[in-house]
């Protein structure tokens, strides 16, 4: 059992708690507040006045597919030799002695959904992590899986298109994307077709379909990258052409469709915002495209797409965020409780609750002030970094 | 009948027997131990108290697939046309006139597992064969010893070049997990038609799924080539998901996930470790993985995988593994009686045991200190081998 | 790097290379150099460290004649493949030095290895390389650690540039009578550089007495040729100042860099010279240098097919420098000693094999006045092993470069 005391808490559920002790016992938090009492037998760790917050969430990151400092040989994040690919699964490529795991927990990052890349329509299964220090991924797991990886925009037209093969424009893109979710649906019709009549053939095997069937039935959202707000309107049409679970990655120029995603009351993944316009798609790539989204209740959580920027700069995108008019606390809900919610993992991280994980980071300043270094980082209870 | 006589015996199952003797009958062992009575018929070899091992056993080599000195043309370890390649044989491409041969009858070694290479994820079946011989079919110890997979770079780098699937770690566990489904949905649409005599329900030849048909059964295991830890863990993972048998091969990162390997009931054959870092995967390699595996009580053998490393170098790689810390009864283990295990064949060969093969060295000294030379290497009884001494 | 503190090192058997073995010998160190070296009785301890070395062996600090240490990445992939400049069959301007990265985890296995200098040359996809030098195995900037700059320019037959421009860039050289002609061709052009440089400097000179001619001339003295860094680089050779270091496998392709080598009067060592034994006298009669490795490998093309683990003591016996190298990486640098190990156990006798290892590389590459044996007044570079070589449990146990310590064998 653990107590943390005289700390200002930041818990994303509430005003900030100016004074107060969070109480640990098993990983999980059972008590949160300015009036707790340390129970006995209780090992503290006393604040001393300092900010602690629940530990960052990089909602969109491809840490271990893309390793640092390996090259080649630790680039497993795209399977870019077809467009088409829902079959493959991130974790099956993670390698969990990436050395920018050490530094997230270095920087009080403690969560993140590894995806694959976008350089395909459909790119495969995403899974969400806990910057655990382990041996086999296996045992990092928060969530698998969680959702669908797929793209629009620039990046499969691309990569393929410069090959000479299909999709080789947006309407290429939108038409493949199209037709295996229709063959997906044809599959998956067949198959409780077959499962409830006896007489009714199964369809034949096939992984991709397979795949996409959990897709389909409602069961696992697709994450679905786009930059410009023509590909968000073309996200959003294919998803409700199919009826199926969504979320919006990037969405960097959605502060030019507000209504659209009111309306349909979409979650974004907006970032990384620190980009420069390195293709025309993100060209007006800033925070105050997110700062707009949040003025319109626009359900939104930031990303840094690590390791396009480096997650441990989230709360550096935080405090621009809050640079744009987004009130403090609100900005770094954008980088936990709310990642959380867009990840579907909020049951058990981003805040600071009662019976929550105890992911939490004590920082030496304030959480979105850039010169604040994190001094304790905590995952399920257990300080996996502390600084000297 | 032959009659190895005073010799100090190490047959690896049992304590050594100074001043011992071995009889052999039709290629088999037929008695070992001290004050044997020899039959007046048998020829005598003195081994003039040298040590005298069972053979050695390198249980991952490409030879006589990658043929020594004649470069293309004896090049077949590879069928690169197609990442499934599961319907391929070994035995199809091994020529037992490789001039390695030759080598490794010189260095004691009378068993190997040839193994399709590892640019496929699944490459096709393994054999074991005895290391005399012109006609494979002669040779052969057990076929098929395994189905031949790989993860990790190899695999990526030979399709993801020609921007074919796949190109990364995940693509790999893909087609890998893609193809033992079809494997096993193949196997249940067969059970079914047999099961009701049903000739008509009988689902289309597959030359790879049919090929995979003894994995999904448990009859063969799974062979599988990967390095780096993760590679590791996948291959644990994906064999878990379709119960099959596996055993792993050159697993350099095996130490840093110890835990797993020994909650995952396999075999580890780790090597070679006499080589540079040619690949990210592999920098790590060096004798602190065999030693650190030995110490946590995991089953494994040592291998060179020639002609990465020549074969001829097992017993110096055995014996290195000693001089950083492993126990020299399993080391010398580790390339007789493990390997046999490692490959299913200990039934057969690994130590001198009655009713196993007579398969024997007699060394000029330490099997495993490289000055030492093989004397007498002999193969299912004969003399397979002598040195000339000027 | 040199490290000044006074230290002795009692009571082991020493192999100095120059001279005979020393039982229960001295060593003394001190500012990095060897100061004294003898038995227990003929060398004067003074008041000072001494380390008691009883039961182990001392030899001199390994030379590995022909390295890609530092520029052939151990464990990073492409990235860090920096051995070949491909391209252009004529790299000749090229040099090692500017490639070789002193924090690659391979100058840690060269130590490992008791491997204390080494020669950092080109690979040999191109008939003619580049350039090579020769450096100490411990150090953070390449220059603080070169002893020699340049050693040797690199050359190549055989498989290996045919096949990289014939089969990979589809141009010349395609076969062996292609690439002997290519380094042919580079030479003459090296002899008419030289020529015409000389007829400039002499013009030069020869206006310098005139001196009042030659600004009455007006423009005065007709220009040497532009400068060549590749023909400056073969100038090297031509002068005798640097070999020739032909890497050749097959003894046909081991004929053909001698005959060229003869034809331009030029001095040359043979790299790998794996098939020499069987022209072992040819050589042997022209007192030829021969860096034979590497070792323990397999016959991976058809020029090793007659590969033959006695080759060392073949040609050793008929009078042919012999260098054992390691080619790292095609033998990993920390496993030199079990290949000097199975030279030895196919012939070659301990005396010759401790000599290939130390002293006819220093030879070779032109460094023995610093390395190569334990004489007084060479750098302090050796090698402490556990037992007499050779025997797998004599291991190496820390190997010494200028009297600091830079591996020691770690307990697993």
């Amino acid at each position: 059992m653990l107590a943390i005391t005289n700390a200002k808490i930041h818990t994303m559920v509430g005003p900030v708690i100016e004074k107060g002790t969070i109480v640990i016992e098993d990983g999980k938090i059972t008590a949160v507040g300015a009036d707790v009492k340390v129970p006995d037998g209780a090992q503290v760790v006393d604040a001393k006045g300092r900010h602690v917050s629940p530990g960052i969430i990089e909602a969109h990151g491809h840490a271990g597919v893309y390793e640092a400092g390996n090259g080649w040989a630790g680039a497993d994040g795209n399977e870019a030799t077809h467009p088409i690919t829902p079959q493959v699964r991130a974790i099956d490529g993670a390698n969990p002695e990436d050395t920018s795991f050490a530094d997230f927990r270095k920087h009080g990052v403690t969560a993140m959904h590894i995806m694959p890349g976008s350089a395909n329509l459909i790119g495969g299964e995403c899974f969400v992590v806990k910057h655990k220090e382990a041996a086999t991924i296996d045992e990092m797991i928060l969530l698998w899986p969680s959702g669908m990886k797929a793209a629009l925009g620039e990046n499969p037209k691309r990569v393929y298109g410069t090959q000479k093969k299909a999709p080789a424009t947006r309407m290429g893109n939108a038409a493949m994307m199209r037709e295996w979710l229709q063959k997906a649906k044809d599959y998956a019709a067949k198959k409780k077709k077959a499962a409830e009549d006896e007489d009714a053939k199964e369809p034949n095997f096939d992984m991709k379909l397979e795949a996409l069937v959990p897709v389909i039935n409602g069961e696992m959202p697709m994450h679905i990258h786009c930059h410009r707000q023509d590909d968000i309107a073309t996200a959003i049409r294919i998803a409700g052409e199919f009826g199926v679970k969504y979320t919006l990655e990037h969405a960097t120029l959605g502060h030019k469709v507000v209504d659209l995603l009111k309306e349909n009351d979409v979650s974004c993944a907006v970032g990384p915002s620190m980009y420069f316009e390195g293709k025309v798609e993100v060209v007006g790539i800033g925070f105050d495209g997110p700062a707009t989204l949040h003025e319109h209740g626009v359900h939104f959580c930031l990303t840094n797409d690590h390791p396009v920027i480096h997650a441990r700069y989230l709360r550096v995108a935080a405090g621009q965020l809050e640079a744009e008019g987004v009130p403090g606390e609100d900005a770094l809900k954008s980088i936990t409780i709310w990642a959380a919610e867009h990840i579907g993992v909020a049951d058990r991280i981003g805040s600071i609750e009662q019976g929550k994980d105890a992911d939490l980071v004590i920082w030496s300043g304030e959480p979105l002030d850039a010169r604040s270094r994190a001094d304790v980082t905590m995952i399920d209870g257990k300080v996996v970094f502390e600084r000297e | 009948m032959l009659a190895i006589v005073n010799g100090k015996m190490m047959p690896v199952s049992g304590d050594p027997i100074e001043g011992g003797a071995i009889l052999i009958r039709d290629g088999k062992i037929a008695a070992v131990g001290k004050d044997l009575k020899i039959p007046s018929e048998a020829r005598i070899i003195d081994a003039d108290g040298r040590p005298v091992t069972p053979g050695i056993i390198e249980a991952h080599a490409h030879i006589g697939l990658g043929e020594a000195g004649i470069g293309w043309a004896g090049a077949d370890v590879n069928e690169s046309s197609d990442p499934v390649t599961a319907y391929a044989r070994a035995i199809d491409g091994l020529n037992p006139l490789d001039t390695a041969f030759d080598e490794f009858r010189a260095a004691g070694i009378t068993c190997a597992s040839v193994v399709p290479g590892s640019g496929n994820v699944i490459g096709g079946t393994g054999l074991a064969i005895k290391c005399q011989g012109t006609i494979v079919d002669d040779m052969v110890v057990k076929n098929p010893t395994g189905m031949k997979a790989a993860l990790g770079e190899n695999p990526k780098g030979s399709y993801g070049r020609r921007k074919k699937l796949p190109s990364t770690r995940m693509g790999s566990a893909a087609v890998m997990r893609e193809t033992l489904f079809k494997a096993r949905e193949y196997l249940k649409k067969k059970d079914k038609a047999e099961g009701e005599d049903d000739v008509s329900k009988l689902p289309k030849h597959d030359k790879n799924l049919e090929a995979l048909l003894p994995v999904l059964r448990g009859e063969i295991p799974l062979h599988i080539h990967c390095h780096r830890a993760d590679d590791i863990t996948t291959a644990v993972r994906l064999c878990r998901e379709f119960e099959v048998p596996f055993v792993l091969e050159h697993v350099t990162e095996a130490n840093h996930v110890i835990d797993l390997l020994k909650g995952a009931d396999t075999h580890l054959a780790i090597g070679p470790t006499m080589h540079y870092g040619s690949k990210v995967e592999n920098r790590e390699r060096d004798f602190r993985t065999p030693v650190e595996v030995a110490r946590a009580g995991i089953p494994f053998c040592l291998i060179t995988d020639h002609p990465v490393l020549h074969g001829k170098y097992l017993t110096m790689s055995a014996g290195l593994a000693v001089t950083w810390g492993m126990d020299y009864d399993l080391a010398l283990r580790s390339v007789t009686l493990s390997a046999a295990e490692h490959v299913g064949i200990a039934d057969r060969v690994g130590s001198l045991e009655v009713g196993k093969d007579a398969d024997i060295v007699i060394w000029s000294g330490d099997p495993l200190d490289y000055i030492t030379f093989a004397n007498y290497t002999i193969i299912d009884g004969e003399v397979a081998y002598q040195r000339e001494v000027e | 790097m040199k490290n000044i503190s006074t230290k002795v090192f009692k009571g082991a058997t020493i192999y100095p290379v120059y001279g005979p073995k020393i039982e229960d010998g001295v060593m003394i160190v001190e500012g990095g150099k060897i100061k004294a070296i003898g038995s227990a009785k003929d060398v004067e301890i003074p008041a000072v460290e001494v380390i008691d070395v009883s039961g182990k062996v001392i030899l001199p600090g390994f030379v590995d004649a022909h390295s890609h240490v530092g520029v052939w990445g151990d464990g990073e992939g492409s990235a860090a493949y920096d051995g070949n400049e491909m391209g252009n069959p004529i790299a000749a301007k090229v040099s090692a030095l500017d490639a070789a990265n002193p924090e690659q985890v391979s100058f840690a296995g060269a130590r490992e290895g008791g491997i204390t200098s080494l020669q950092i040359i080109p690979g040999s996809g191109n008939p003619v390389g580049g350039l090579a030098f020769a450096c100490k195995t411990a150090g953070t900037i390449i220059d603080d650690m070169v002893i020699k700059n340049p050693t040797g320019l690199k050359g190549a037959l055989g498989e290996n540039p045919k096949r990289a421009y014939g089969q990979f860039f589809k141009k010349a050289p395609m076969t062996r009578m292609g690439t002997a002609g290519v380094i042919r061709d580079y030479f003459h052009q090296v002899k008419e550089y030289m020529a015409k440089k000389e007829a400039a400097e002499a013009r030069a000179k020869e206006a310098e007495a005139k001196a009042e001619d030659a600004e009455a001339n007006g423009n005065g003295v007709a220009p040497g040729p532009d400068y060549n860094p590749d023909l400056e680089a073969g100038a090297l050779v031509m002068k005798g100042e640097i070999p020739f270091r032909v890497h050749a496998h097959r003894y046909d392709d081991i004929i053909t860099a001698v005959r060229i080598c003869e034809e331009f009067g030029i001095p040359f060592s043979i790299e790998h010279c794996t098939t020499g034994f069987k022209v072992a006298q040819f050589l042997g009669e022209r007192g030829a240098v021969a860096h034979v490795g590497p070792g323990l490998f397999s016959r991976g093309k058809q020029e090793l097919a007659d590969a033959d683990e006695r080759n060392p003591a073949l040609l050793d016996a008929a009078g042919v420098k012999v260098c054992l190298i390691t080619d790292h990486p095609f033998l990993d640098s920390s496993y030199l000693l079990p290949y000097a190990g199975v030279a030895h156990k196919h012939g070659m006798p301990l005396d010759r094999v401790l000599r290939a290892l130390t002293l006819n590389p220093a030879e070779s590459l032109g460094i023995e006045d610093r390395v190569g044996s334990l004489t007084p007044g060479k750098d302090a570079d050796f090698v402490v092993m556990s037992g007499e070589p050779f025997t797998y449990t004599s291991v190496i146990l820390s190997t010494h470069i200028e009297g600091n310590v830079v591996y020691k064998r770690p307990t697993l």
